[in-house]
């Protein structure tokens, strides 16, 4: 033990004198703290754009107001006035931002059919989506396994190349510990890192502390771990410094863009969703084709869907907003199936990448991190589900006022249903994220463990 | 003796199993890349030209309907792939593919690829232009980080040295041979997506694709050339291979990873995007100002009915010869209309500034300048999905006002019933779009072209002179 401190010491004297090791490291920790102010600043933004749809939501009900005066026909209000259906992000969403950027965060909804509204995108920059986001999770995700891989490429090689390893190992101490040593030298200096920007982020997001710290932790722990691994098994290889940092980065990129762009060509192929545009174009037919029906037809299938009005008073004359409403609904209703079965896919989608993604540890650990800070793709598809809930609120809040025909008066409007919706971690793939991150860590441990062992030290 | 010593690199480097086994896994990836790229991009045009057949057949088989419910029942763009883009995806799986074309709304474009799929899609698409852009650089600094260093590190460069060549030439000699090299990875690739590119034409020349994949090769062509020279160059500078390889896959990591996210990051921080709720809303107060075209009491609809009444001279609506329905409808779509298309040219300036970042980034990082031409030259750009928006507004511009003045015309004032066959809508013309051409595409990449140019000029000229000062020792 004694000897493993000496060597620690002066592992941390060398550090110290070199350079391009404290450049590296002082660059991972820049980088840390800017994807943690942008995380937040980017979830600051998105919350300060809430606030703001509620003063147009207010905005619009001061429209109406001021158009219908008196009292109003609920139609009338059903056509012109709109609510907004929110998923608020979590307070960890600043730290993995994950798909919300790409998703819309908000739905504008209207009493009419649901599903030619429910898939509206907001204003985003493709070209920025595309670039991705400089997030913590993107640091820890792609740009601390290539500072492990910078401060541990040469970790063995470079004794060797220098010509030191003859000297170290006339000492009565053997290659793993020389080895083990620089590494766990290295794991404290990046794990300080790693729990330093966690709690900074942690504490900046002022996230709610709960189980998920834990599991945070634990996930970037092991993230990097696992690289440390990887790194000690191709130290193992006991190959010289070129060679390694080769082979280091190739793993690297393999891991990190090529196996998830192929992953992610397997999956479409795999799983595809080709209800959109068909969705899309019969909820048209239908919600138009409404207008042509007699509208004792339209109404009868109404009335299947909600018995409770059907002893209202008939349906006459050329246009009424119950007929107009009733058809807007039997759309959604025509397509009913076709939208779960989209949302069904998407979700297969998703669990079919989560099935995978044990063929790359970035995935793997990303996965984990949306998934606690619920900016996934399940996370947003749950907003979509309880928007259908709410605009099933919205219909249920206008429909008496349509069939029973009461006035809808100015002081009705703060009974209106309002929405808001935060999804919630999904621990399950969290946890399972983290036994797969373990068992590879495990995996190339052993596997290091046994070239060492199997070839032995060779000092040239 | 350039020649020789290029004929060397070729020929030593072709017998390196590690480098071999290397370039055989990037043109394997290249192929597979061209190939999985034509089939998601077959797929994705096949879906949408049925999709856009079929609403094409709905709008001209359309039952009877009242015009300004055939406005209302409207119709889609959907956004054909431009034809390069297999190979360059750029943007596309980001963008809608779909839009909602109506009569006094603009919708978005909804249903990209991006949205239908888990997070594995922002770990980047296996394209051709992504092997082009990242992993061929990679293979470079594979291949020459240790085209000095070596020498230097057994000491044959001194011998090569004394044999009166100079540094200079030496170092062309070696880019000429690595060059060669990457001529040959890359080749078989070209040769594919050529012969599909031609079979997809049934054999006949499109000029206009054809001028594209011409400026794809020659872009693709300079930026690994420029790659090879800083490569050989980094080698030049190093004493050891070691710091030579660190150096050159440290700049490759800035270059390719962490510059071209920072930069589009930063973009989105200075200049704020406005949610499309805001500027719907922002339109929607604008044009109440104006001319509603559902409401006719409106002082500027009141103003129009005083100037027709002059026109015609006559006193009320029911004498116009025109339907004033019709004609105020017009006038409210034109105003609404004007209103969108400037908060329109506002977001896009917006997401034009943001851009710009990473275009002048360029000149400081090669990969972004032939990231941005790549994407112009393929059609999966910002442009293309910017122009492909426009034309369905003008679209659907047109087809809301033409189907007002069939109302204003055709049909009485205050006539909500009549309804018109569909010979009518048969008279309409289906949307269709084309990609604009090659020299429209260059023109909104004048700074990347500059950028890439300047870069080549560069490493020449800056090579040259650091070739020359490093001393042998």
């Amino acid at each position: 033990m004694n000897q493993f401190s000496t060597l620690l010491k002066y592992e941390w004297l060398n550090f110290k004198a070199d350079k391009g090791l404290l450049i590296l490291t002082s660059l991972a920790l820049l980088a840390g703290l800017y994807g943690i102010y942008y995380g937040t600043s980017e979830i600051e933004r998105q919350q300060e754009n809430i606030a703001q749809l509620e003063i147009i939501a207010q905005e619009n009900i001061e429209e109406m107001k001021d158009k219908y005066p008196g009292d109003a026909d609920a139609g009338d209000l059903g056509y012109y006035h709109y609510t907004f259906a929110i998923n608020e992000p979590d307070s960890w969403a600043g730290l993995s931002l994950g798909q919300r950027d790409l998703n819309p965060y908000y739905l504008k909804l209207r009493l009419l059919n649901l599903q030619s509204q429910i898939y509206d995108t907001d204003n985003i920059n493709p070209l920025k989506i595309l670039s991705g986001n400089f997030d913590l999770a993107f640091v820890f995700v792609y740009l601390f396994p290539l500072l492990i891989i910078g401060l541990c490429f040469n970790i063995l090689s470079i004794e060797k190349e220098q010509g030191t390893l003859p000297l170290l190992l006339s000492q009565p101490i053997g290659l793993p510990i020389i080895v083990g040593a620089k590494l766990v030298f290295r794991i404290i200096i990046v794990f300080t890192l790693a729990l330093f920007l966690s709690i900074v982020a942690m504490w900046w997001a002022q996230v709610v502390p709960d189980i998920r710290i834990v599991i945070w932790i634990a996930a970037i722990c092991m993230n990097c771990l696992f690289w440390f691994g990887v790194t000690f098994l191709v130290a193992a290889l006991q190959k010289n410094s070129a060679f390694n940092s080769v082979v280091l980065l190739g793993i690297w990129l393999g891991l990190t863009i090529i196996i998830p762009s192929l992953l992610n060509i397997y999956v479409a192929v795999k799983q595809p969703v080709p209800q959109a545009l068909d969705l899309t174009i019969k909820q048209r037919e239908e919600v138009h084709g409404g207008w042509d029906k007699p509208k004792k037809e339209t109404m009868e299938r109404f009335f299947i869907h909600h018995p409770e009005w059907q002893h209202t008073a008939p349906i006459e004359g050329r246009f009424d907003w119950r007929w107009y409403y009733a058809f807007q609904h039997l759309g959604d209703v025509a397509v009913e199936d076709l939208a779960i079965d989209y949302q069904e896919s998407l979700r297969k989608r998703h669990k079919l990448a989560n099935q995978l993604d044990f063929l790359s540890i970035p995935v793997n650990v990303q996965t984990t991190l949306n998934a606690i800070a619920a900016s996934d793709l399940p996370s947003h598809l749950n907003f979509i589900r309880s928007a259908t809930q709410h605009h099933d609120a919205i219909r249920a809040f206008y429909y008496p006022f349509l069939f029973n025909q009461i006035p809808f008066t100015h002081a009705e409007y703060q009974d209106e249903p309002e929405h808001s919706f935060m999804s919630t971690p999904d621990f399950t793939t969290a946890n399972k994220g983290l036994v797969k991150l373990f068992i590879s860590t495990l995996l190339v441990f052993i596997a290091g463990f046994l070239i060492f062992k199997l070839k032995g030290a060779s000092v040239k | 003796m350039v020649r020789d010593i290029a004929k060397k690199e070729f020929l030593s480097t072709l017998r390196d199993s590690r480098f071999i086994a290397l370039s055989i896994l990037v043109l394997l990836l290249l192929l597979a890349a061209t190939l999985v790229g034509l089939y998601s991009y077959q797929k994705q045009q096949e879906e949408r030209e049925v999709a856009q057949q079929t609403v094409n057949d709905q709008f001209a088989n359309s039952t009877e309907r009242h015009p300004h419910r055939m406005a209302h029942y409207g119709s889609y763009a959907f956004r054909p792939r431009s034809p390069l883009s297999f190979l360059d995806f750029g943007l596309d799986s980001y963008t809608g593919s779909s839009v909602y074309m109506e009569a006094h709304r603009q919708n978005s474009a909804n249903f990209s690829q991006a949205q239908q799929s888990s997070s594995l899609i922002r770990f980047g698409e296996m394209t051709v232009a992504f092997v082009l852009q990242m992993l061929i650089p990679l293979l470079i600094i594979f291949l020459c980080f240790g085209a000095f260093t070596q020498e230097k590190e057994t000491g044959t460069l001194k011998l090569l040295l004394s044999q009166g060549i100079s540094m200079r030439k030496l170092a062309w000699a070696k880019i000429k041979g690595y060059s060669k090299i990457v001529a040959l990875v890359v080749a078989p690739a070209l040769i594919l997506v050529s012969v599909i590119l031609f079979a997809q034409g049934n054999f006949e020349v499109n000029g206009d694709i054809l001028l594209r994949f011409f400026l794809f090769i020659l872009t693709y062509l300079f930026y690994f050339f420029i790659f090879i020279v800083i490569s050989v160059v980094v080698s030049a500078l190093n004493e050891r291979s070691s710091t030579s390889l660190v150096t050159l896959l440290g700049t490759w990591i800035l270059c390719c990873i962490i510059i071209p996210k920072a930069s589009a990051n930063l973009g989105s921080n200075l200049y704020t995007t406005p949610t499309k709720a805001e500027m719907d809303a922002e339109v929607h107060q604008e044009v109440a100002k104006g001319i509603d075209g559902h409401n006719s009491k409106d002082e500027r609809a009141e103003t129009l009915k005083q100037e027709l009444f002059k026109q015609y001279g006559v006193n009320s609506l029911e004498e116009l010869p025109v339907n004033f329905d019709g004609i105020v409808m017009a006038a409210g779509e034109k105003h609404s209309s004007k209103v969108y298309e400037e908060h329109f040219d506002e977001l896009t300036e917006t997401f034009e500034n943001q851009n710009r970042i990473s275009e002048y980034a360029g000149f400081f990082n090669p990969y972004l300048a032939v990231r941005n031409l790549s994407m112009g030259i393929s059609g999966s750009d910002f442009n293309h999905y910017i122009h492909f928006l426009k034309e369905a507004e003008e679209y659907r511009y047109n087809q809301s006002q033409k189907l007002n003045y069939i109302q204003a015309t055709q049909l009485g004032y205050g006539d909500k019933e009549t309804r018109l066959s569909s010979d009518t809508w048969k008279e309409f013309q289906a949307f269709s779009y084309e990609t604009p051409p090659a020299r429209w595409a260059l023109q909104n990449h004048l700074v990347s072209i500059a950028a890439l140019f300047v870069w080549l000029i560069a490493v020449i000229v800056i090579g040259n002179k650091l070739i020359d000062k490093t001393k042998v020792a």
